[in-house]
């Protein structure tokens, strides 16, 4: 571009401008601490408002009080004095949204920060927005496929459900949902993914991780790092949900995943302290409640006529030494359909992912499953509580009758065969058919630390020579006599070959 | 007991003074005082005066302008910066504190409590500057 380009340019843009005097209104700081500011003034403005500071920062109004506003400061507030101008906005704090964003990395105010340039916003979306009301909605029945095993056979996930990850630090949380995000290519899903909190290397090897799996094709990434205020942290769900509302929007199906919700709480009691609001039960205000209410009642499936599109929404919550009654967690339990408990004592037992099979629920996601997973997973379930209650009841003696160990040897090769390592997200066709072998007693004879190579195999075998079935459960998400015809007639024949190796 | 705010407080001392003279008045500005000091108030005296000015001012129908300018205003601006400020609050009294400012370039910046009206130049390459960035 030449220098008289530029400068026409510039030339057009600047007659294009128009300046009117306006009114404004304007406060004054009072005081500064800890990312809050108090402002006298400003005595008609509204809650959640915009406000900007001399220096370019923006604040949002929380408290609204007799004599003067609490504000929280979004950005940097050291540069913020006693006495400067404070100027209403007249706008509810609201996020640049675009299709743009897709594979880029934002900040919790939807500004990027992955130094790929800046993103021409398509529309701006106030943050705080009422979730859609029943009329608009429709029953979950249709599934999100993690490729988890463990998941998408016991605790299906449906397109527009809210399925809680709980469970200590280092239990493969965050790896449940960088695997479901994984999963999603092809899927016709865009996915959201809100880091609150976390460590600024983590989500740097989070994005090169989704990066390499070619997973940031349809993914944004909302961040609030631990370097940031915490009144970024509060935000930066909503943030999240909003840009996710702008693709649901276009009826596209969404997913989004906030990595974490308990570090959201801490950041909202934070604020909520400083602000003098009065603490409740372990320091959090007494709105804590509608505080994660409020997020996860905008995940929805929306019916055909309001626009079609749905958000599923995947808080994760870190507990404590696995105490699932406390606060938080108990608050979010209540909020969500279900939840994915991981535990430590499983983790460290070998068995990953970490899920507590009888913890976890998914109150909504087996109208979702498609047929032939729900055939295949019915009994699986419940064999395996039962597997656990004997295998807790079978280390007191060995004198045990023949269906009791039949019972157990299954329990045993059930629980082999939901491992499954990080990043080898599992087709649908494939998983049904390796449960299909299960519970069909295939794996019976096979012995237990066979039973990973034998699963590898027989999936490899399979979708070469049992063309009719995948084509079956691809198309109709069932088999027919024919397809389970051939299947028992596959499985057969690879096992003879197995065994005979 | 609810904490008394200072609004509540210059209301108080607004309505039982107002139109008294002399003894009387002495009489309430004594137990003012007095009051303050019982409330552990005294620190919050400078707030109180700037409500209570606030509330005198409306009482009299008048408002306080602060105007800001490069350079000092000529006396028929001034008069219709003062005729636009009646009009715009239908007030009958006005008081204007003028102000002087190199940083403003030029134009004039009228403050009215909490709202401002700027047409500086100082605002317009600002706003400007804004207009470019974003678009």
């Amino acid at each position: 571009m030449t220098k008289n380009h530029i400068v026409e340019n510039l030339r057009k843009q600047i007659e294009k401008w128009k300046d009117e005097a306006e009114l404004e209104k304007v406060g004054h700081v009072i005081e500064v601490f800890d990312g809050i500011a108090k402002i006298s003034g400003l005595y008609d403005i509204k809650a959640s408002e915009m406000v900007s500071f001399p220096n370019g920062e923006i604040g949002v109004t929380l408290n609204l009080e007799e004599d003067s506003i609490g504000v929280i400061i979004l950005g940097d507030f050291s540069k913020i004095r006693e006495g400067d101008v404070v100027k209403a906005t007249g706008q509810i704090l609201s996020v640049p949204v675009a299709n743009a964003q897709i594979g880029r990395v934002l900040n919790a105010l939807g500004v990027p920060i992955d130094g790929k340039g800046a993103i021409k916003a398509e529309k701006n979306n106030p943050i705080e927005k009422v979730a859609p009301g029943v009329i608009t909605r429709e029953g979950v029945n249709q599934a999100v496929q993690t490729g988890i095993k463990a998941i998408d056979a016991l605790i299906p996930i449906g397109r527009g459900q809210r399925e809680l990850i709980i469970g200590d630090r280092q239990t493969g949380k965050t790896a449940i949902a960088i695997d479901a995000i994984l999963n999603q290519k092809g899927q016709d899903m865009i996915c959201v993914y809100v880091s609150i909190g976390q460590k600024d290397s983590k989500l740097r090897k989070l994005q090169t991780r989704l990066e390499e799996g070619g997973a940031m094709d349809y993914t944004v990434i909302v961040s609030a790092g631990s370097s940031e205020s915490a009144a970024l942290s509060y935000i930066a769900p909503y943030t999240g949900v909003s840009i996710a509302e702008f693709f649901m929007d276009q009826g596209k199906d969404v997913l989004i995943i906030y990595d974490d919700l308990s570090k959201h709480a801490v950041a909202y009691r934070e604020i909520s302290l400083l602000l003098r609001r009065p603490p409740g039960r372990e320091a959090f205000p007494g709105d804590v409640f509608y505080l994660h209410s409020r997020l996860l009642e905008r995940a929805c499936r929306r019916n055909k006529e309001y626009g079609d599109g749905s958000i599923t929404a995947l808080p994760i919550i870190e507990t404590q030494s696995g105490d699932l009654s406390a606060y938080i967690p108990t608050n979010v339990i209540s909020i969500t359909d279900g939840q994915i408990f991981l535990e430590t004592d499983l983790f460290y037992k070998g068995i990953r992912p970490a899920v507590n099979v009888g913890f976890s629920v998914s109150r909504v996601g087996s109208n979702a499953q498609i047929k032939a997973m729900k055939k295949v997973s019915g009994t699986l379930k419940l064999d395996l509580a039962q597997f656990r209650e004997l295998e807790a009841f079978a280390q007191f003696g060995s004198d045990l009758d023949e269906s009791t160990k039949n019972q157990l040897e299954r329990g045993k090769r059930a629980v082999e065969v939901l491992k499954q390592p990080q990043y080898a997200p599992f087709a649908t066709e494939d998983q049904v058919v390796v449960l299909y072998a299960l519970t069909k007693g295939y794996m019976d004879d096979v012995s237990i630390d066979q039973i990973k190579s034998f699963e590898e195999g027989l999936i490899e075998y399979a979708s070469k020579n049992a063309k009719t079935f995948y084509k079956e459960i691809t198309k109709d998400k069932m088999w027919t006599d024919a397809g389970e015809e051939e299947l028992k007639k596959v499985i057969g024949e690879f096992k003879s070959g197995f065994t005979k190796n | 007991m609810a904490t008394i705010s200072i609004n509540n407080l210059a209301r108080a001392i607004y309505e039982s003074s107002s139109g008294k003279e002399g003894a009387d008045l002495d009489l309430i500005v004594k137990n003012t005082v007095k009051l303050l000091s019982e409330k552990h108030m005294i620190g919050k005296s400078k707030e109180l005066l700037d409500r209570l000015e606030k509330l005198v001012d409306k009482g009299d129908d008048l408002v306080r302008a602060k105007i800001s300018s490069k350079t000092k205003l000529e006396k028929k601006t001034i008069e219709e910066i003062e005729e636009f400020i009646k009009k715009r609050y239908k007030i009958k009294n006005s008081v204007l504190v003028f102000e002087t400012d190199e940083k403003l370039i030029g134009g004039i910046k009228i403050e009215v409590g909490d709202e401002i009206i700027d047409m500086t130049l100082q605002n317009k390459i600002h706003k400007l500057k804004n207009y470019l960035i974003t678009n």
